[in-house]
């Protein structure tokens, strides 16, 4: 089998026990690996608590992991969201998913809890459960630090040990599994690290279809001017777009009161090089290197993070941003949730926080002391509390990120549809909305959008299960990674097959939801957006989103996924007609 | 939706690509959208609601460009594969279908091949594209494939077996078009200055809008810059040439702002450009004979097999320059900027045509007018040489009565 490797690594922290089981190549070559394996080795679990002893956390690589498919060596990591209730998952690069691979495994499976803190060590022979008391309490870097010699190092921090919801799980190079706070439901099963080393290569079904499609790949990533371009994010990083959104006045200033931070340019891409002369880094294999690191190695924050510690809690100190990020790194914990869950506490105060209360009020989360064993909930449970729950900009609880949906209609609704909540990567309408990749379209306008939207979503649940960066597809799409896969497994895929293999992902993930208690309800945006403008100006009037209009495209979205008008399957069998 | 389904539509014709009989724009809402012909409208929608994308455009081009490629494709041939950069680039091989393959009761074989590539060309109905975003998309995707379509079959002219007489005569359209100069309309553009920010933009809009009313460009393709003091006044990326309201960005020498991020590909070519020519316009397009031309190579010995790519040769074509290089990062703006400082423009090879001006847009423009002159001159002299039969030679040097 070229491809996968046909194999599972299941753990049971409760009992000890480490077994390796086999997966069927049907269930490979229907589910890819990554999002879509994880998605269905959850099938008898998905309604269990995500601290529930016997919840899966599975991590799952993808067919192209282990080749020299460009952007591929990444994996999955698949449960329960503490933070939002919904199915979740996470893409990550690094090397760790390189290495699981190199062990042998397409998936880990981890379930039961253990009794004391361990670190679960995977080699080709298998894995072994180590003790890590001592390692309990430890930040990220000297966890890794002291793993090092294990090959690959995925950890949690104090955030995840301390049940923080929005804890990560954190990749020794700097990458993090984030935002639904898998973290923690590691931590749960005080399980504080995975280690994994291997050395198995892997060959491809035909090489000369591989190396075309490769270079096919190559040409279109150097033609897009947002991937290789001088002011692309190989050069930048993704804080290339703090200026392109203060120029379409749509960055989140204030916890979303307005959407322009005139003092944006303190913390842009340029901002960072002048201070920083950060170095490129990135994920093993990946010819783009958007990561940015300082000299000495510390990751430098990704646009998200810098837009959302900057505008959106009215801060424009770069060094407080750039610590602020490396605390969350070292603690293992969301930096998008971080920061809009201090501003919705700024809001909630009646006054944002200084650049200098950011540091020790993200360590006090993450060790859950003072107002952290508030803010620890995440801004809609923190919201709720104080009783004014429409201060939260989350969908489903999960924070919205760095892009204002008043300025991008397509990203309004693709908030909503999100099965993981507020995320702007599952439909990553941004990507023709603002940076014109594959064509533009009118970011004012909900014409059209609720049929992008789902064709986004399905494409993009394939990349999450093959498993590539979302990013390649500012240059490539599924034709060219198509013709990658079927020269990898020698199975044939083509895009329109390959989205019918998302949106399988996507109903089965939507379905889990509904089981779980999810309507139409929760697919909705925070009140603020329709009844308060953005900042208008230079032109570009950002007007409240028009709520009826909103509804409407809605309404289309739930009959174009066979859904009834209240969002619900119709088919109460529907998990028993996949494979 | 309904409203893009016009406008396409309307492109479709106004480009010279298709007749309104023979084309079909379909789009997918929540129900199918459509404008077209009524046959086609029946294929398309059999074709369109069996696969996960926005949109579909069918069209047979006016010139009998499927016809004469069937005729001389091989019967086992099942895909062409396009010269030209750009389609080489975004659309790669491009699937061939016989008549006999389908039907609109059974379009499965259609359905196939638009599952694995954005575009396809099928006998007896034309060229077949699909938007997985846009009706745009499609549009683009059409706009792609006939571009790639006529270079090839006009290059295989000159290259592969001559010209038959029912061929010649089949295209006498595209022959009577040859003998008539493209326009030199340029004056208008005089004295639209790049001064002040809004006669800038006005007059990049104007000479983006004519390199197309002309065909030096397919609306969708080309770029245009100006440089004003130490910023760079650019099309942005998938910006119509003929609709470039809002779609230009201005991005600073000094990179001290990314705003840019959204610019054209070629904004690191025209960078490099003004920085080693001193030039204040550039003017990109893709002139069709231009292209043609630029693909006719006459070494034999040649060891590269990636010429758009690896050719270091520096060869000539109507006194211009010509020079390999692939799109954004890919060579362009490493191997233009050295030859286009003495004439002002530069071909790379199977792409477009750069020009350079001191002032305005009149220069640039007129050297993509005059080159592409030349270029269709010299085809038909080369053409001429080709033809064996004297009726092909007499209709080929007809002029439009």
């Amino acid at each position: 089998m070229n491809g996968w490797c046909g194999r599972l690594l299941a753990v049971d922290l409760s009992s000890g026990k480490i077994w390796v089981e086999s997966l069927k190549q049907e269930l490979l070559q229907a589910y890819l690996g990554g999002r879509g394996l994880g998605v269905r080795l959850l099938r008898d679990s998905y309604h269990l608590d995500p601290f529930a002893s016997e919840i899966p956390l599975v991590f799952a690589v993808g067919p192209l992991c282990g080749t020299p498919a460009p952007t591929a060596a990444r994996l999955a990591v698949v449960s329960r969201s503490p933070l939002t209730g919904t199915i979740y998952d996470c893409s990550a690069g690094g090397r760790f998913a390189w290495r699981l691979k190199a062990a042998g495994f397409d998936a880990v499976r981890i379930s039961g809890q253990s009794t004391s803190p361990k670190v679960l060590a995977i080699t080709p022979q298998g894995g072994e459960l180590l003790p890590a008391t001592e390692l309990w309490g430890q930040p990220i870097a000297e966890t890794v630090q002291a793993l090092s010699g294990r090959g690959s190092v995925a950890a949690i921090g104090p955030a995840g040990e301390n049940r923080v919801l929005f804890g990560n799980i954190m990749m020794g190079e700097g990458n993090a599994v984030g935002r639904g706070g898998l973290g923690a439901v590691m931590g749960a099963k005080q399980l504080k690290a995975i280690t994994v080393d291997g050395d198995r290569r892997y060959d491809v079904a035909d090489r000369p279809r591989f190396d075309q499609a490769r270079k096919d790949i190559m040409r279109l990533f150097r033609a897009s001017p947002v991937i290789f371009g001088d002011l692309g994010i190989a050069e930048y990083g993704t804080p290339a777009l703090v200026d392109l959104m203060a120029q379409r006045r749509m960055a989140p200033t204030e916890n979303f009161r307005k959407t322009v931070f005139s003092r944006s340019d303190k913390y842009s891409g340029p901002a960072i090089r002048q201070a920083y002369q950060p170095k490129k880094d990135g994920c093993y294999g990946c010819p783009i290197q958007c990561k940015k690191s300082t000299r000495e190695g510390v990751p430098l924050p990704e646009y998200e993070t810098v837009s959302h510690f900057g505008a959106l809690n009215g801060v424009d100190d770069l060094r407080s941003i750039v610590q602020s990020n490396t605390i969350c790194n070292q603690m293992g914990m969301d930096t998008i949730s971080a920061a809009v869950t201090l501003a919705t506490w700024g809001e909630l105060r009646g006054t944002f926080l200084r650049a200098d209360e950011l540091a020790p009020l993200l360590r006090d989360i993450a060790f859950r002391r003072g107002d952290g064993d508030l803010l620890d909930l995440g801004s809609a449970r923190l919201a709720a509390q104080k009783g004014q729950p429409n201060l939260s900009m989350s969908v489903k609880g999960l924070e919205l990120p760095a892009y204002d949906p008043r300025g991008a209609y397509g990203m309004a609704l693709a908030y909503c549809t999100s099965n993981r909540g507020g995320c702007h990567l599952r439909a990553y309408p941004i990507s023709h909305e603002i940076l014109r990749k594959p064509v533009a379209t009118d970011r004012f306008s909900f014409a059209g959008k609720a049929r992008i939207i789902k064709i986004a979503e399905d494409t993009n649940a394939t990349i999450d299960s093959l498993v590539a960066c979302k990013f390649s597809f500012f240059g490539a799409s599924l034709e060219e990674y198509g013709e990658l896969l079927s020269a990898t497994t020698g199975c044939e895929y083509d895009p329109q097959h390959l989205k019918s293999i998302g949106e399988r992902i996507y109903l089965t993930e939507r379905f889990y939801n509904q089981q779980n208690g999810f309507t139409a309800a929760a697919d909705q945006l925070p009140e603020r957006f329709f009844v308060e403008p953005g900042s208008s100006g230079e032109g570009i009037e950002v007007p409240p989103i028009d709520r009826q209009r909103f509804a409407e495209e809605m309404d289309k979205y739930y009959r174009m996924r066979g859904l009834t008008p209240e969002g619900r399957f119709a088919d109460a069998d529907f998990l028993e007609r996949q494979p | 939706m309904k409203r893009q389904l016009e406008k396409y539509a309307g492109k479709l014709i106004a480009d010279g690509g298709a007749d309104a009989a023979s084309m079909a724009i379909l789009a997918k809402d929540d129900q199918i959208l459509e404008l077209g012909s009524p046959e086609l409208l029946q294929l398309g929608r059999a074709v369109l609601e069996r696969l996960n994308v926005v949109s579909l455009v069918i069209a047979d081009p006016s010139l009998p460009l499927l016809d004469t490629l069937f005729g001389r494709l091989s019967p086992q041939a099942s895909e062409i594969v396009p010269l030209d950069t750009e389609t080489r680039t975004f659309l790669h091989d491009i699937p061939v279908v016989r008549r006999d393959q389908f039907s609109a009761e059974h379009p499965e074989r259609l359905v196939e091949l638009l599952g694995q590539r954005k575009g396809i060309l099928v006998e007896g109905v034309g060229i077949m594209t699909t938007g997985s975003v846009t009706v745009e998309l499609g549009y683009i995707n059409y706009c792609s494939i006939y571009h790639a379509l006529f270079i090839k079959i006009l290059l295989d002219f000159l290259q592969g077996n001559p010209p038959t007489l029912n061929e010649i005569q089949s295209l006498l359209p595209l022959w009577h078009q040859l003998q008539v100069p493209i326009p030199e309309r340029v004056d208008d553009l005089r004295g639209a200055g790049l001064g002040e920010h809004e006669d800038i933009l006005h007059a990049m809009e104007i000479a983006g809008r004519r390199t197309v009313e002309l065909h030096l460009v397919d609306s969708f393709f080309g770029n245009i810059s100006c440089r004003v003091g130490s910023r760079q006044y650019i099309s942005q990326t998938g910006a119509s040439l003929d609709e470039l309201s809002g779609c230009i960005d201005i991005v600073a020498d000094d990179n001290s702002s990314t705003a840019g991020i959204t610019a054209s590909s070629e904004l690191i070519a025209h960078r490099a450009i003004y920085q080693q020519t001193g030039a204040a316009a550039i003017l990109h397009g893709h002139p069709k004979f231009s292209v043609i031309l630029s693909l006719l190579c006459e070494e034999t010995d040649c060891r590269i097999k990636d010429c758009w790519k690896e050719c270091e040769r520096v060869r000539s074509l109507c006194g211009t320059p010509i020079v390999a290089g692939e799109v954004g990062a890919g060579g362009i703006a490493k191997k233009v900027p050295p030859v286009i400082g003495e004439t002002g423009t530069a071909i790379v090879y199977g792409h477009g045509v750069f020009a350079t001006g001191s002032n305005d847009f009149v220069r640039p423009l007129r050297a993509l007018i005059r080159l592409e002159n030349d270029c269709r001159r010299e085809y038909l002299r080369l053409l001429q040489g080709r033809v064996v039969d004297s009726s092909s030679s007499v209709l080929l040097a007809q002029k439009q009565v």
